[in-house]
């Protein structure tokens, strides 16, 4: 059986309707009507022990309600969650054990004290034994540098700091899965780095990631596999490559040339590419798929014509076609696995 | 179990590191404390009685009020409620605590702190108003006073928990405070209200916060009415700490889910 097996989740709110104004609210007072919501509608997911799984949507789409329904904060109206064989809201401290949880909006640090002691009552909490404990300190030392941050009154902690302190709390029992609820939102490049080498090191040591994140550069060295959520719903769950190579083969190849050539030039050459003018006429970009063309073949065929200065090529991200997806041009076909 | 020692040492500490707040906290309730010795001062000079109380009874009794409405309540139950309109509570629920029993452990990391007002307090009291009646059956009124602080927060944490419904604590607890201050005999004594509002406070619990343990101060009642109402105290306590677990238990089955 999976580490993770959720079968047909679902949740729904109701949320009061509300005509806008004071006048709406007082004849809500009196005429109450609701509407329901479905935050999460049939979600079923199988997580392997030691997979890293990237759970990615739009604002809106689900992804914080999937965690809290597979974490145990919040009971679904329907379907199944069981984490390690538990039932996550109804044996919330035995499952509390096995998992880490951060939500990068939210501190789980407390406000008034040093970093150190609220890592204190979590290791209380947590039952470790003063040795487990200085391994894991030692362990986040080297990570996240983190004894720097130890003395330092939570509220004090700038973002970065905070969420590398938030890190330590949610992993210092060695948990077996670890949710991540964006863990890099509004933090610097430099930051953003240092956590993502972390989740690097995570995975490597075998645990098991579930990260949600708008930050697609989060989860391109991280995990294999991809689940997007739209609407409640998931739209695809696959690996992370497969999408890249089936959805992302679009490739671009910007020039610059020692003349000036005609565009026509470029376009008659490449049929099969679409070629653009850059700013001056010493530069383009021809746009190819990668199953038609190699970025090599154009370089051989301009070469033909004219001297070659620069080249860059773009690879495309998996952001771009998230992108695609959420703004409804790609439909991606198959639910793989 | 550790856990919940760590906590309550944590929030020693933390009441400690507010010590300005808490003098300003102090300062404001010394001052309510000499307006009411001004006050019955004068209603009860030249001998008077009012409810049976005496001048020099009263002062006990405004002892008694002024060391229960801060027993338990240094850290507060703003905390509490904070922690749960904010969402923080979601945090506690993916750790293996029980939520309610960390709050207690919580609010009683502020006992030394009260301990320390109350008793600088009480000797600035006695200095300026002269004596007070010394303290009838000292065993059951620490008991009784004790028992004060696990039934404050009782109280608190079921009155926070309607922040889940309502996501704002202000008017439940503007509400719930007119309520027990009446009730509780912290304004005036119990025995100087009307029938009714007597009766009321007797079936409430609010009166064993405040009422019960200055009767049992005063000697107002005899060791046998004194057991009663620790009695009383320690059935509103157990009763409302369960309530309060069962509240707690339906209303995180509540838990919206803010901002996606």
């Amino acid at each position: 059986m999976a580490l993770l097996e959720a079968e047909n989740l679902t949740k729904t709110f109701r949320r009061p309707e509300k005509d806008p104004g004071l006048k709406g609210s007082f004849k809500h007072l009196i005429q109450r009507r609701f509407t329901t919501m479905t935050a999460v509608d049939r979600v079923s997911l199988s997580i392997e022990a030691g997979e890293a799984v990237a759970y990615v949507g739009p604002n809106g789409a689900g992804k914080s309600t999937t965690i809290k329904l597979l974490t145990g904060i919040v009971e679904p109206t329907s379907g199944e969650v069981r984490v390690g064989g538990i039932v996550p809201h109804r044996n919330r401290i035995a499952n509390s054990r096995q998992i880490g949880v951060l939500f990068g909006q939210r501190t789980q640090l407390w406000w008034d004290l040093p970093v150190r002691e609220s890592l204190a009552l979590l290791r209380d909490m947590y039952d470790l034994t003063p040795d487990q404990y200085r391994r894991r300190l030692q362990r986040f030392e080297e990570v996240l540098g983190l004894d720097e941050l130890l003395p330092v009154l939570a509220r004090k902690l700038s973002l970065g700091q905070r969420m590398r302190a938030d890190l330590a709390c949610a992993l210092l029992h060695d948990p077996k899965i670890v949710y991540l609820d964006e863990p890099t939102i509004g933090l610097d490049i430099a930051v953003k780095d240092r956590v993502r080498e972390f989740l690097r090191q995570l995975k490597a040591e075998g645990t098991t990631i579930i990260l949600t994140t708008h930050d697609l550069g989060d989860i391109e060295d991280t995990c294999e596999r991809i689940v997007i959520i739209d609407g409640g719903r998931i739209i695809y769950d696959g690996s992370l490559a497969q999408v890249k190579d089936e959805y992302a083969r679009e490739r671009r190849v910007h020039l610059q040339l020692a003349e000036d050539l005609p565009l026509d030039v470029l376009a008659l050459r490449f049929p099969q590419a679409l070629v653009t003018a850059g700013e001056t006429h010493r530069e383009f970009t021809v746009a190819f798929d990668k199953a038609d063309l190699t970025a090599g073949a154009i370089l051989a065929g301009v070469a033909q014509t004219a001297e070659i200065l620069e080249v860059r090529i773009d690879e495309p991200a998996i952001e771009d076609v998230v992108r695609k997806v959420y703004a409804g041009e790609l439909t991606l076909s198959e639910t793989a696995s | 179990m550790r856990a919940y020692a760590t906590m309550a040492r944590l929030s020693m500490r933390t009441t400690f590191a507010y010590r300005q707040a808490y003098a300003l906290g102090t300062a404001a309730s010394c001052l309510g404390l000499v307006a009411s010795l001004a006050l019955w001062s004068a209603l009860l000079s030249g001998g008077a009685q009012l409810g049976g109380f005496t001048l020099t009874e009263m002062k006990g009794y405004m002892l008694v009020t002024f060391a229960t409405n801060w027993l338990g309540n240094a850290v507060g139950e703003w905390s509490l409620a904070n922690r749960i309109r904010d969402g923080q509570v979601a945090i506690d629920l993916v750790r293996p605590i029980a939520t309610q029993r960390l709050m207690f452990a919580q609010v009683a990391g502020g006992f030394p702190v009260e301990v320390l007002i109350i008793g600088g307090a009480a000797a600035g009291f006695v200095l300026l108003a002269g004596p007070v009646p010394a303290p009838q059956r000292p065993l059951l009124l620490s008991v009784s006073l004790l028992l004060v602080i696990p039934l404050r927060f009782g109280i608190g944490f079921l009155t926070a928990l309607v922040v889940f419904w309502t996501e704002n604590f202000h008017g439940v607890a503007w509400a719930r405070n007119a309520v027990s201050q009446l009730l509780s005999g912290s304004l005036v004594p119990l025995a100087l209200m009307p029938q009714w509002l007597q009766v009321t406070a007797a079936v409430l619990p609010f009166a064993s916060l405040t009422s019960s343990p200055a009767l049992i101060y005063l000697g107002k009642v005899d060791t046998a009415g004194a057991l009663g109402l620790v009695g009383l105290q320690i059935f509103w306590t157990v009763a409302i700490w369960f309530g309060a677990q069962l509240a707690f238990r339906g209303a995180s089955r509540q838990v919206t889910v803010h901002g996606g």
